[in-house]
């Protein structure tokens, strides 16, 4: 017997390989079939009048969608204010759903033109701002109404709370969650120990070589997460050089990392990672794994993070931890800024696209969350502050990181900064790669500030990227 | 359809080739059979591959339904970018070594378990070949994804198995090392991994493929003394010189997209970059930057990329006899 036909089946294998490359190539490609073609209808608001108590003229029986990122804090929190919502406005019905790909599953419907009423832009895939801006509603009317409670919302929140979601001099963004960055360790091992809780990189260096002592690493760090390092860093310089490094940071300027204030924190943290204060292998390691070694193993004793760190650890926590947070350390004992002067600003931006269906619902839903009720289960149940003010007990609902939250915007009175230049620019994934072969020795401060330098120049001599100027 | 076979072709076709009436059955006939596939065809596979060259050529956000032609720009940025560059480099290397590795490691394998058996009687596998066959298909039943976790658990420092494996047996400077973090091996782990993964598979196809050969083949090299090895290289690997070659095109192409693995492995790309393939910078230009028409002019270069690849490898295949192999076979 002999094949029946050899070149029917070469053509055959042709095909077939040629074939699954058109597959290939195709779905590499489909992500791009989206952008029909978007009409540019506005939200249709056949609601009903404004009133003192229906600010934003809410229809009667109206359909309210919003889509939350459902990460560190879930989502439930807002469904609880969702049904607060419902309760006053009976008849009404107002959901909730979950997602982790903000930005993948949402984009089709911002192109088409029928995004969701309300969403929780948070995430690593987030939308970037700077691509939406001129698609979002402008939340000014949202701090003007009253709370359910009859006060006026701007009354009942922390001061500034308008600034991390105002771009270009417009307000479209309305960050829910207070968030601070300092350093986290734990007060019992501190005190069994007899250390003191650094305020320099002097400090640092000291209590480095007190915990090596002790077979203990000063730090850790996950693959994902070596940016906190470079967060601490950043707040270290600006604390140290004031609004000059700040702005320069913000306006991506030439030769913003060469600033003397990065540079000596650089040659500090240099000297931490040469002299074996890093617990080794982060760059291979998954960040929760690194961050348990902190609060968990206690192989590491400090960890740079944000608030959420507490929530997200909960379950990885020694029992008897007693997590604190100071501020983030400056290089010289006399800083421009004083030392308790903290990077803080509200997180977990919520957004109305202009061209929801319901605009005034998202709104609403804004409002209902900006209640009491609400506000005060989000801050007991996820042990972090909402920008409403003053509704976290003096006991930190038993949390000693809550508490030492509380005290550190205390003591930071006024002098509360942040910036927005790295997740506006969606910067952080190249910078992940400079920060975790600096840490992992492979590269020293110079490599590291040329690194930074690059993305930072890329951006600005990009023209297809729009910038936002930062002027205070 | 039997009638109008034409026995000694030639002139007499044209003459059978006249129009004939287009009734009922003949149009539903190629509608159904003609005009839908096509369709479908036109819809999801070349009007996406269209509209991707034209997006290609805009400066489209991705959010909004508005965009700018931008002639080449996004092309002329692409080849000043070093980021992309690099992941272009890191695929091409990727289309090189993990499909060489796979084929001869499967190759092997596959040799082993149908002709490598004992030297005496009918030629046949190792003893217990079945249950070598069905040990090395397994991590191919495992989807993409989860063998990438399951392995980047292994390669975790100090807690994974490799780490605790090489500290026991007493090499201690393995006690933290980062194999996924260190510039030196985030590549080679990967590659590994991508293999381990593909290794079954091609074992499977190729041991297919030799089954297909008449065994009388492989006794009469035995007769004239040829021995195992040179079996394989001379007899073996002739004859299913076009399974490999297709084996060569799809693991090409699975190097070229490696995107599962490496998400997996090293979501940022590695250390210095060194695991980052294009389709990661694609989908992080895409949806973290909200560049569409940039990350599409990337989608456009990937797709370039396969299809020279895939040419390539005919070429080379035809370049090297793989037509005159064929002939001898036929021959048979």
């Amino acid at each position: 017997m002999t094949t029946p036909n050899p070149l029917s089946r070469r053509l055959f294998l042709q095909r077939a390989a040629v074939g699954t490359l058109l597959a290939t190539g195709g779905s590499t490609l489909l992500a791009a079939c989206a952008a029909g073609g978007g009409d540019d209808k506005t939200g249709s608001n056949t609601g009903a009048d404004k009133s003192a108590d229906n600010p934003f003229g809410l229809a009667d029986k109206a359909t309210v969608e919003a889509i939350i990122f459902n990460g560190g804090y879930g989502y439930d929190y807002v469904q609880f204010a969702a049904d607060i919502a419902q309760k006053k406005w009976a008849g009404s019905s107002f959901k909730v759903a979950p997602s982790t790909q903000i930005a993948q599953q949402l984009q089709p419907r911002f192109v088409g033109g029928n995004p969701p009423d309300l969403i929780d832009n948070s995430g690593a895939n987030q939308i970037g701002f700077n691509t939406i801006l001129d698609q979002l509603s402008p939340l000014d009317d949202i701090f003007e109404a009253n709370n359910y409670e009859g006060t006026k919302i701007a009354d009942t929140l922390y001061p500034g709370a308008k600034i991390p979601g105002t771009f270009d001099g417009k307000f479209i963004a309305m960050n829910y969650v207070l968030t601070l960055y300092g350093l986290w360790y734990s007060d019992s091992l501190f005190k069994e120990n007899g250390w003191e809780p650094p305020k320099t990189y002097d400090d640092l260096l000291d209590l480095g070589a007190k915990a090596k002592a002790k077979g203990k690493y000063l730090f850790a760090w996950g693959k994902e997460a070596a940016t906190y390092y470079h967060t601490m860093a950043v707040d270290g310089a600006i604390k140290e050089g004031g609004d000059e490094v700040r702005l320069a940071l913000e306006n991506l300027k030439e030769n913003c990392w060469s600033m003397p204030q990065f540079q000596g924190i650089f040659a500090a943290l240099e000297k931490m990672v040469k002299a074996g204060y890093f617990v080794p292998g982060g760059a291979g390691t998954q960040f929760t794994a690194a961050q348990a070694k902190w609060s968990n193993d206690q192989q590491a004793i400090l960890y740079p993070s944000g608030s959420w760190i507490e929530n997200e650890m909960k379950k990885a926590t020694k029992a008897g931890f007693n997590m604190k947070g100071i501020p983030e350390p400056t290089l010289t004992a006399n800083p421009k800024l004083p030392y308790e002067s903290l990077r803080s600003a509200a997180g977990e931006p919520f957004i109305i696209p202009a061209k929801g269906k319901n605009v005034a619902g998202g709104k609403e839903l804004l409002r209902a969350m900006l209640s009491k009720e609400a506000a005060t289960n989000f801050a007991k149940t996820r042990l972090a502050p909402t920008i409403v003010k003053g509704l976290v007990p003096a006991d930190g609902f038993g949390s000693t990181a809550l508490q030492s939250q509380s005290a550190m915007l205390d003591a930071a009175g006024t002098n509360i900064f942040d910036y927005q230049v790295f997740g506006l620019y969606g910067m952080n994934t190249d910078q992940l790669v400079v920060w975790n072969s600096f840490l992992s020795g492979q590269a020293d401060a110079a490599a590291l500030t040329k690194g930074l330098q690059e993305i930072t120049d890329k951006v600005r001599n990009d023209s297809s990227v729009k910038k936002i100027p930062v002027t205070k | 359809m039997t009638q109008e076979a034409v026995p000694d072709g030639g002139p007499k076709r044209s003459v059978v080739r006249r129009r004939r009436p287009l009734t009922f059955d003949r149009v539903s006939f190629m509608v159904v059979f003609l005009g839908v596939p096509l369709a479908v065809f036109v819809i999801f596979v070349v009007s996406p591959f269209v509209q991707a060259l034209w997006y290609s050529l805009t400066d489209w956000s991705g959010f909004s339904s508005g965009m700018n032609f931008v002639g080449l720009d996004n092309y002329v940025k692409l080849f000043h970018d070093d980021i992309f560059l690099k992941a272009v480099r890191n695929n091409v290397l990727l289309a090189i070594v993990v499909p060489i590795v796979t084929i001869v490691l499967s190759l092997t394998l596959a040799t082993l378990v149908t002709i490598g058996g004992s030297g005496t009687g009918t030629v046949r596998g190792l003893k217990n070949a079945g249950f070598y066959r069905i040990v090395s298909f397994f991590p191919y039943v495992i989807p993409a994804i989860v063998i990438g976790l399951i392995w980047a658990q292994v390669f975790t420092p100090s807690s994974g198995i490799l780490d605790a494996v090489l500290s026991k047996i007493g090499l201690s400077g393995f006690e933290n090392y980062a194999w996924l973090g260190d510039a030196r091996t985030a590549m080679p782990a990967s590659m590994f991994v991508m293999i381990w993964g593909a290794v079954g598979f091609y074992m499977v196809l190729f041991i297919a493929a030799i089954r297909g050969i008449d065994p009388s083949v492989f006794e009469a090299a035995r007769i004239d003394g040829a021995g195992r090895f040179r079996t394989a290289i001379s007899l073996t690997v002739p004859l299913i010189r076009d399974n490999v070659q297709t084996a060569y095109v799809y693991l090409g192409i699975a190097a070229l997209d490696a995107f599962v693995y490496m998400q997996a492995l090293n979501p940022g790309g590695g250390p210095q970059n060194s695991t980052l393939v294009m389709p990661q910078q694609l989908f992080t230009t895409a949806f973290s930057k909200g560049q569409f028409g940039y990350s599409t002019a990337m989608g456009v270069v990937l797709a370039a990329v396969t299809m020279l690849f895939a040419l390539v490898v005919f070429t080379v295949n035809a370049l090297t006899g793989g037509r005159d192999q064929r002939k001898v076979k036929v021959r048979r």
